[in-house]
């Protein structure tokens, strides 16, 4: 009889443990379970979707009442007035109908984004002096006018000694006919190989405080702009991800290193026609190559036909990230059926490191081009090229914000043959707003 | 067999029941799989996972040429967004949100997915915006709404890639 007593309150103890473990929460001297845990954490879930389903419905009544006229009168006429909503809590369809209204693109729908970047250098070139200086100021315009139709836009202000050099980098009216092809008209970074047609005037997008010297902004190597039409789109490929790019415009102007935007410089159109692959297997892993042809009239009487020929391969991705570049840029004097080429090209690899919530980036890159000495066209016209560039450069970026990034390199830079090396220290503050 | 060993076996055997339904809903709890859902009225009811990488990259923008995708997207904290952002965009939080302004900026795209609060708000969404997609958690799928097959799967059979 005592045996049974004992087993019976065992049974007993036994049950209420398995209960215990299902249900009830832990007694505040025990160890925490992971049960309790989990129905914490979904009481918390729970009060926060409903807080935050509070706040959108307050949201929603608040904007329905400051909503037009119009609005305000059709609500009235097929709803409670939007004030008794707020007093008695939104009645479900117009609580649906506000989410709905809010979530519809509106025509035309314009969003602003702003880039800086504040930097300082310091070298020990003869005759430079360290110090600050403002990068450039650059407002970005995206607004889609109708479902198929959109447009971007691209402003600069570079500090001048006197002044602020404004400066329209893109503009770009697209009319999306599918994922397959769409046709734009403007001003666009030209789909010369990788790094400009990706990375544009915020600094803050580029890993580094600069871009590689091929692809420079008032640079000259090849064509930073293009003004004209430009045909894109993915290319039924499957798995092997194409996508192309084709474009027709002004090319250079007389100052190689702007494009036609007030006209072109002589009868010939410039045109470049770019094929990249984006395998799904290889999510991450972008290569492609480019064509670019134009014919240049550095000054007149002296006309040049140019080829540039650009391949790349990245891995975009940060852990790691491989960027690079080759392009060869193919002269022929067309007075004297002479031809020249100069090649150039950049690695850059850079880590994203895992500790300290992913903040720190350090990179390398190496860049180098070659011009021949008997190169007349940039000579010709007038505008400043490296001839021989070998440049490494070391640095790390701290992401302080998602929208905010420090960056400190190292750069060890020879512009010429016979040119001394250059150290230089170099660190930049860039951030979007 | 004697009696008492008969409820020592009973007894063991309900707490090995209630331990391991215990289990079974923990991991329910905890690894209830995303639904990828479609407004009705979308011509797709099977994506492969690298064709949904593709929508929510803004790689593919039209189901068809006179729909558009519209991407919805939980907020920040939804279990759907972390599971999304690790097996999707295999990025963290901070890279989602360079990813979207690089492709803006490169006039890739006119505009990054809307956010949405609650899986309420994203039923309701795909059920009222053509060509809408979105994740919701796979217990909190509405009627009206279309759940897509992912690599020719559906949440909760085997194999399932977003959970």
């Amino acid at each position: 009889m005592m045996c049974s007593r004992s087993l019976l309150v065992l049974v007993a103890l036994l049950v209420r443990t398995a209960l215990f473990a299902q249900s009830a929460p832990p007694l505040p001297a025990q160890e925490p379970s992971t049960q309790a845990l989990l129905d914490q954490i979904q009481q918390l879930q729970k009060r926060l979707t409903d807080m935050e389903e509070h706040q959108r419905r307050t949201d929603a009544a608040l904007a329905a009442l400051l909503s037009s006229k119009d609005i305000i009168e059709k609500t009235e006429q097929s709803s409670p007035p939007a004030a008794s909503v707020v007093e008695q809590g939104v009645v479900h369809s117009d609580h649906d109908h506000a989410e709905v209204r809010e979530a519809t693109v509106h025509y035309p729908s314009l969003q602003i984004r702003g880039f800086g970047d504040v930097d300082f250098s310091a070298t020990d070139q003869k005759g430079t002096t360290s110090g600050f200086n403002l990068g450039q100021f650059v407002l970005h315009f995206a607004s889609p006018l109708s479902a198929k139709v959109s447009y971007f836009g691209e402003v600069s202000f570079t500090a001048e000694p006197s002044t602020y050099d404004l400066s329209v980098e893109r503009t770009i009216v697209r009319y999306d006919y599918n994922d397959y092809f769409k046709m734009s008209f403007g001003k666009y970074h030209t789909p010369i190989g990788y790094w400009n047609d990706t990375f544009h005037h915020g600094a803050w997008l580029q890993t580094t405080i600069s871009r590689p010297e091929m692809v420079k902004f008032g640079g000259t190597f090849t064509p930073v702009h293009f003004v004209g039409v430009l045909a894109e789109g993915n290319i039924p490929s499957g798995g092997l991800g194409l996508a192309y790019s084709a474009g027709l415009g002004n090319g250079r102007s007389s100052v190689l290193s702007k494009a036609g935007d007030s006209g072109d410089i002589n009868d010939n159109r410039a045109w470049v026609a770019s094929v990249f692959a984006r395998p799904s297997r290889l999510y991450g892993l972008q290569f492609g190559g480019s064509v670019y042809r134009d014919k240049l009239t550095p000054t007149q009487g002296r006309d040049f036909d140019e080829w540039i020929e650009s391949a790349h391969l990245v891995w975009s991705k940060e852990h790691p990230e491989f960027l690079s570049e080759f392009s060869n840029v193919h002269h022929r004097d067309l007075q004297t059926l002479q031809t020249y080429n100069s090649q150039a090209f950049y690695v850059q690899l850079a880590y994203r490191l895992p500790w300290q919530q992913n903040k720190w980036k350090p990179y390398y890159r190496f860049e180098y081009i070659h011009r021949p000495n008997s190169e007349p066209v940039w000579d010709i016209s007038g505008t400043p090229s490296v001839e021989d560039l070998v440049s490494s450069t070391v640095g790390v970026r701290y992401d302080i914000t998602n929208y905010a990034a420090f960056k400190g390199e190292y750069r060890n830079t020879r512009t010429g043959m016979n040119e001394p090396r250059v150290n230089g220290a170099f660190f930049q503050t860039a951030f979007t707003f | 067999m004697p009696i008492r060993w008969k409820i020592v076996c009973s007894v063991f055997v309900m707490v090995v029941f209630f331990r391991v339904e215990s289990q079974r809903q923990l991991a329910q709890i905890r690894d209830a799989d995303v639904a990828v859902v479609v407004n009705p009225d979308t011509p797709v009811s099977n994506l492969s996972l690298v064709d949904v990488r593709k929508i929510f990259l803004g790689d593919r923008q039209y189901w068809s040429a006179n729909t558009p995708v519209v991407l919805l997207m939980r907020a920040p904290v939804a279990r759907e967004r972390d599971v999304v952002l690790k097996v999707i965009y295999q990025m963290s939080e901070s890279q989602f949100k360079q990813y979207w302004i690089a492709k803006i900026f490169r006039a890739e795209s006119v505009s990054p997915p809307k956010v949405v609060y609650s899986s309420d708000m994203a039923n309701d969404l795909v059920t009222a915006l053509p060509g809408a997609i979105a994740f919701v958690d796979s217990r909190d799928v509405r009627s009206g709404t279309k759940v897509v097959r992912v690599d020719g799967r559906l949440p909760g059979e085997a194999g399932y890639p977003l959970r």
